[in-house]
């Protein structure tokens, strides 16, 4: 039994022109089980921050709790909001803290930066190394699955409206594949001036 | 029953079978799995032994295939021996002694249901290597799930349509609950005039509370 698939679930996060898109499914399940359809695994840091944990459950709201924490430390000294990049470091910093006895999450964060509105996707595995990319990143118990489908649907530069289509479909297919993660997806697309939410209709099963 | 293998291919499943007056209705779901990896969401698990008689596929996909036809070929045989349609019965019994046989070595569940002249409709369970006719039967890792469903919704004396009912919402709330169970739902109905196969895709199988 892997821990990193006791639980199941998929999170990706996929960059646009002026935009990014950050997606998650919505199945907390024990082994083959399904408990509940309705778990989040996307959380907002930020105005324009978001980052998506899949992995184990109970570590998704430990480390989505306590990263928070440091978080709000973090903007109550500085006075402003943080930087993707900067985040990407700090939730670095908390994995490695744990390098011997780790967070069982792999974390993916997307985000435009506050005062520039760059765009701008990482994914980190489980001890914190980080990982920038210009196309997408992935993580989850279909990880092959969906670098499959982003491989073949993205292109660069996809205004807001594509990108939404690509990265759904991307998560859509390759949940189908993956017996312990689905029961819904949610989508998050970012924009300069506003954040679009979205909650797909997918098979339950 | 001998322990799942490692990267073997299961058919995860949920398999149902029921008796009514005059035939048998038996459903299945249509997930194939490699460890978490789906590896078919189409596969018919309803497999003919006979015209007027089905067998549910579950556990491992190879034993189960196997086991069908190797069942299959010797009912045919019994059947030419005999010279007559072969009892739901025979079919049953035969699949139950290879089963009881190497049940050290396979991993499978067979769940045997038709229609014969002499019985009508008549469904068998065959787990482990036993023989026990039952009015219906689930099985596959799914079941687990709807044990306390079924037995709530059955009623002795359900007509064709409520059994068909029956099967249908069985095989969606396992599919929900279930991660090795899935897809679309298949379905054949089996009377004195033969079996009718039907597939119910997953956007019109019934719905639950799932928020």
């Amino acid at each position: 039994m892997s821990i990193m698939s006791y639980n199941g679930g998929a999170v990706m996060a996929m960059r646009g022109k002026n935009c990014v898109a950050i997606a998650s499914d919505r199945r907390f399940g024990i082994q083959a089980q399904m408990v509940t359809t309705d778990f989040e695994k996307l959380f907002p840091m930020g105005e324009r921050l978001f980052i998506g944990l899949a992995g184990l459950a109970t570590d998704v709201q430990t480390v989505s709790q306590r990263l928070k924490f440091r978080l709000n430390l973090y903007e109550l000294k500085e006075g402003r909001q943080i930087k993707p990049k900067t985040f990407m470091s700090m939730v670095s910093n908390l994995l490695y803290e744990r390098r011997f006895g780790p967070y069982y999450i792999e974390p993916v964060i997307a985000g435009l930066d506050p005062k520039t509105f760059e765009p701008f996707i990482c994914s980190l595995d489980l001890i914190g190394c980080p990982m920038v990319t210009e196309d997408f990143v992935v993580s989850g118990t279909c990880s092959e699955q969906m670098y499959g489908m982003c491989e073949s649907l993205w292109e660069p530069d996809l205004e807001p409206e594509d990108l939404f289509e690509t990265i759904s479909q991307a998560m859509l297919n390759a949940l189908d594949r993956d017996a312990l993660s689905g029961m819904g997806v949610v989508v998050h697309v970012i924009e300069k001036d506003k954040i679009t939410k979205r909650s797909l209709k997918a098979r339950m099963d | 029953m001998s322990a799942t293998r490692s990267e073997e291919v299961q058919t995860g499943t949920t398999i149902v079978a029921i008796e009514f007056d005059g035939g048998v209705v038996l459903g299945s779901d249509s997930r194939v799995t490699a460890r978490d990896s789906v590896v078919n969401r189409v596969m018919n698990k309803l497999v003919a032994l006979h015209p007027k008689i089905y067998c549910a596929l579950s556990g491992s996909a190879a034993d189960a295939q196997a086991l069908a036809e190797l069942t299959s070929y010797q009912l045919q045989l019994h059947s030419l021996e005999i010279e007559e349609e072969p009892r739901v019965g025979a079919a049953a019994t035969l699949a139950k002694n290879t089963s009881y046989r190497y049940r050290d070595e396979l991993s499978v569940n067979l769940i045997v249901a038709g229609w014969d002249r002499r019985g009508g409709g008549q469904v068998f369970s065959t787990l482990s290597g036993a023989l026990l006719r039952q009015p219906f039967v689930v099985g596959g890792s799914g079941s687990t799930y709807v044990y306390g469903f079924v037995d709530t919704a059955y009623r002795p004396g359900m007509s064709r349509e409520e059994c068909q009912q029956f099967v249908l919402n069985t095989l969606a709330l396992a599919m929900n609950r279930d991660g090795s169970s899935g897809g679309v739902a298949y379905l054949v109905t089996i009377d004195q005039s033969g079996a009718q196969e039907k597939v119910v895709l997953g956007n019109d199988l019934p719905a639950f509370f799932d928020k």
